[in-house]
């Protein structure tokens, strides 16, 4: 490919860049042949030489070159349209937490399903090539934006006011006669100044040239600039996307918590604690819930975080009730309501000890099913905890065993010292739930000290129950307000982009005769009522629509 | 308190078909008004001028008995009347009127009225033809987002409307039937197929409401067994489906329970097929086969009453207008939707993601057509920057994409389930 070399010095005297379409300075076509005379002009970007139309290209060049062309980027923007489409058949993998794919769609959905999970549809969107596609996308909008709005920005901060005469004429919206007041020609100064004052009651800035038979009238140049600025906020948005895959920017996590219970929020010092879970039906709608509600308290670790023999020390920082559509928000952690589940478990019993001949009962103490203390005391008795099996049960051979770590069959062994008892103590075992009572028989396991003492918790009251586990989403997303704040400055742009428009009217009279060129990037329309409203008022009555030249040179 | 709010309630249907029905005369008082011209002489300037501001008051004011309505069932609900699919649908018909009102007082053009009007007319049916009881809202749906998501979404989808309106003028305007070259009959087939697509949603509105008008009922039942994956446990479930059209398909091994013969049948005449595993299938393909049915009859009748294109029926109607202006009228009004949309479809949304389940963006399949909207008509903005795709090129992508804004809104929910399928349809 090689280059004629062009001489690009217009007539008017001003030397413009190559490739340059219309004269930066006073707008004569410089590229037209012949035949093409009687279309309207190119007006795009003032017809200004992009940055990519350099000439003798190298490597970097090529690659500035092809995501600078438009024609690209909708290609880009279509095939991204093409294959999301193909993501929305069949469920996405995200959309279960607990799935093998290889499995679920070959069962759910058949042959096809499985070569959709084969073909990589299932995740299409967490995809390489999908998320090439994006970066191609925002690189294109780099390029495309700073390719365009420099030189645009260039030629409209330097603008001639007394255009070139087929600039004027080959423009869509143009006007060419004889400048007469009822018969008699005009003053043309007069009548440009007539005409300035009509136009900057219309709201555009107008310029005259020294002689002041010229001027350009101009409004809402900012609206130009629309384009770009959403460009700024949509690539803002998708390099904050991207950023979500530095460690530690991103976090996202189901965890159950049980009520009453606090548990350790994953990747964080902090505790959560939910003190209470509600949900509540629709009265005359008993199917349909109404609110799902946690009452949650966050702590913060303070010592003794990573020691799982010792209770860690906490300190609420803040209290809140989560329900959907109101998550809880401490310092960048969200607690997103997400599920719940009907879940009784035994948290913990305060019992006292009896003494069965006497009646008497001594104390009444805290006894937790997740961290009993090793020792308690109930008037002169200690009793010191010699096992715990949380989910009791006996083995082949008759030993003690716990099944799990959850409180399903509680069950204490303790060694108990006071008055009326062995100097070395006495081995009690107790079981919290009556019917593990009675169905591992305490009393004939503890035998003698059975008929002495008992440890029991008397009525519900000294029973704490956790009736409801609450399923939170933990989140941390450092991103957001980088999304929050692409989304605005595109919406800026767009709204300044779409809801003005830059209009330009250039009028230029010589010799008797008045050319009047009209551009704007949008409405027409609107354009043209605005010029055949100048020209009626100084004396021309024109119809809108016979401004609508087509581009013709006639 | 609850026997005023009944009445309330009441009284708001009532206002939405006073709206109906003045938005029909409205449309038939825009069509006087741009095809009487010929008829009324001389004076052909007055008589649309005084037909076509009529037709503009009565449209404007079943706008206001539309406005009525969605009032008065938003204060007997208690939540904005948004949530459901007939809320949304009658909504976005309401949203649509406005968006022919502004173009057509930016424009002034008779015809805007005429072809935009008809396509918030035919929204409004298809919105009826959906359950109208005001349904309780569930957790996820109680929030202040809700109101401005779904309101700003429908704003710009409606100016998305009245751009396939202005793409249909522009390609009923400029179609020279007379070039019977094969690549000029293969666009007005394709015109045709336009049109015949919205007589299709007329016969389905139509039969669904010939059918429940006559009472038609037929229910079938399928028994449904799952296992349980953690106890192996076998649960049979018994699925009931009620047909408010006769089965010309019944639900694949549905077994009949009860049905008002049709024609002298008792049965359905076939079984969908196996592979329609989906929720309510049969009944689906049911429907669209009879929509397809009355579509097809209906336009059948047209063209033996006309005997020409429905299109070339329609084309003296735009007779006098500048096909530039109806390219712009159909580029102005997307470019005004398409913020609108942005703002309400996207970024709204993302908002209201990010507060109920926390995260911005799930590639959910409704989010992942919203944004498969945006790119359409983001292509649709860009391209015409290009030579040689403002008119006819720009005009046929101003139609398929208000066919992508409907699918978006109602096929995803017929035919994708999802997050958002408490829309229900």
């Amino acid at each position: 490919m090689y280059h004629v070399i062009e001489n690009t010095k217009c007539e008017c005297g001003h030397q413009n860049p190559l490739a340059t379409i219309l004269c930066e300075s006073c707008g004569k076509p410089l590229q037209d042949s012949e035949g093409v005379q009687d279309t309207p002009l190119e007006m795009k970007y003032d017809g200004v030489a992009r940055r990519s139309q350099k000439d003798n290209p190298g490597p970097l060049d090529r690659v500035w070159n092809f995501f600078s062309s438009v024609k690209i980027a909708v290609y880009l923007i279509i095939i991204t349209l093409l294959t999301s489409i193909l993501g929305t058949i069949y469920p996405q993998e995200n959309t279960f937490i607990n799935l093998d794919p290889s499995v679920y769609y070959k069962e759910t959905y058949g042959t096809l399903g499985n070569i959709y999970y084969l073909l990589g549809l299932s995740h299409t969107y967490e995809s390489w090539w999908f998320i090439t596609l994006m970066l191609m996308i925002g690189t294109s909008l780099i390029v495309c934006s700073l390719d365009r709005v420099l030189p645009l920005y260039r030629a409209l901060s330097k603008q001639q006011i007394r255009k070139h005469m087929s600039f004027l004429m080959r423009q869509k919206v143009a006007y060419s006669g004889p400048l007469q007041s009822e018969g008699i020609p005009a003053d043309p100064i007069g009548w440009i100044k007539k005409s300035g004052g009509f136009l900057r009651k219309k709201g555009y800035k107008v310029h005259s040239d020294k002689d002041g038979t010229a001027l350009l009238a101009e409004k809402n140049r900012f609206s130009r600039w629309g384009p770009y600025i959403n460009h700024i906020g949509l690539i803002l948005f998708l390099g904050a996307v991207l950023m979500r895959g530095i460690p530690g920017w991103h976090m996202d996590q189901y965890v159950g918590f049980p009520e009453g219970q606090p548990v350790k929020v994953p990747e964080t010092p902090y505790y959560l604690l939910n003190e209470k879970f509600t949900v509540e039906y629709y009265e005359d709608n008993p199917g349909v819930p109404r609110i799902y509600e946690t009452q949650a308290i966050l702590y913060t670790c303070e010592s003794q975080c990573d020691d799982p023999l010792k209770e860690p020390v906490l300190r609420e920082v803040h209290r809140q009730n989560i329900i959907v559509n109101k998550p809880l928000s401490y310092k960048g952690l969200l607690a997103y309501q997400f599920d719940f589940k009907q879940t009784p478990m035994l948290l913990s019993v305060n019992p006292s000890l009896r003494n069965k001949q006497t009646g008497e009962t001594y104390g009444s103490f805290e006894l937790s099913m997740f961290k009993p203390q090793t020792r308690y005391q109930a008037g002169a008795y200690t009793l010191a905890l010699k096992g715990y099996f949380p989910d009791f049960d006996m083995d082949d051979k008759g030993q003690p065993i716990t099944k799990s770590k959850d409180p399903n069959t509680p069950a204490f062994i303790f060694l108990i010292q006071g008055p009326g008892l062995d100097a070395n103590g006495e081995v009690y075992m107790y079981f919290p739930k009556q019917l593990d009572k009675e169905r591992y028989r305490q009393d004939e396991l503890n035998g003698v000290i059975a008929s002495k003492l008992e440890l029991t918790a008397g009525s519900m009251e000294n029973v704490k129950i956790s009736g409801f586990t609450s399923y939170l989403n933990l989140r941390k997303d450092r991103a957001i307000p980088f999304i929050w704040v692409g989304a605005a400055i595109s919406m800026i742009g767009l709204i300044m982009g779409f809801y003005w428009q830059h209009r330009r009217i250039w009028i230029r009279i010589d010799d008797g005769v008045l050319t009047l060129g009209g551009h704007t990037n949008k409405n027409w329309f609107g354009l043209r009522k605005e010029c055949a409203d100048v020209l009626r008022k100084t004396g021309i009555d024109v119809d809108p629509k016979s401004l609508d030249s087509g581009g013709k040179e006639s | 308190v609850t026997d005023i709010l009944v009445s309330i309630s009441g009284a708001s249907g009532s206002f939405l078909l006073v709206a109906f029905l003045l938005y029909c005369l409205g449309f038939l008082l825009f069509v006087i008004a741009i095809t009487g011209k010929r008829w009324s002489g001389n004076d052909s300037e007055a008589h649309a001028k005084a037909w076509g501001r009529a037709a503009y008051f009565v449209s404007v004011a079943g706008f206001i008995c539309h406005l009525l309505f969605f009032f008065t069932r938003w204060y007997a609900s208690g939540h904005i009347p948004t949530s459901n699919m007939y809320e949304f649908m009658t909504f976005l018909a309401m949203m649509i009127v406005l968006a022919s009102i502004v173009l057509f007082l930016i424009y002034r053009t008779l015809v805007i009225g005429a072809f935009a009007l008809p396509v918030g007319i035919i929204i409004l049916a298809y919105a009826s033809v959906f359950p109208k009881d005001i349904t309780p809202l569930i957790p996820a749906l109680q929030s202040y987002w809700l109101k401005i998501h779904v309101t700003t979404a429908a704003s710009g989808e409606a100016f998305f409307a009245v751009g396939f309106a202005g793409g249909l003028m522009y390609l009923l305007r400029t179609m020279d039937y007379k070039n019977a070259s094969k690549p000029a009959r293969k666009e007005q087939r394709w015109l045709e197929f336009t049109l015949f697509v919205l007589l299709v949603v007329i016969g389905f509105v139509g039969t669904i409401f010939s059918f429940s008008g006559a009472g038609y009922k037929a229910v079938y039942e399928n028994t449904i067994i799952t296992v349980d994956e953690e106890t192996g446990q076998q649960n049979t479930r018994v699925e009931e489906t009620l047909y408010v059209l006769p089965p010309i398909f019944s639900p694949h091994n549905g077994v009949l329970k009860e049905m008002t013969p049709f024609l002298g049948r008792e049965t359905a005449l076939m079984e969908a097929p196996s592979w329609m595993k989906g929720n309510q299938s049969g009944r689906k393909l049911n429907t669209v086969i009879w929509s397809l049915l009355a579509g097809g009859v209906l336009y059948g009748l047209l063209r033996l009453a006309v005997r020409r294109p429905l299109g070339a029926v329609l084309q003296p109607m735009l007779g006098t207008m500048d096909p530039e202006d109806l390219d712009e009228i159909a580029y102005r009004s997307i470019a005004i939707g398409y913020p609108v949309f942005t703002l309400g479809a996207l970024i709204f949304a993302m908002i209201w993601a990010h507060e109920a389940w926390g995260r911005f963006w799930g590639w959910d399949p409704k989010e992942v057509w919203a944004l498969i909207t945006w790119l359409f008509y983001a292509a649709y903005l860009h391209l015409r920057l290009s030579r040689g795709w403002m008119g006819k090129k720009s005009a046929w992508l101003a139609v398929i994409g208000f066919l992508v804004v409907m699918f978006t809104l109602i096929g995803v929910n017929l035919v994708i389930a999802g997050l958002h399928s408490y829309a229900g349809v």
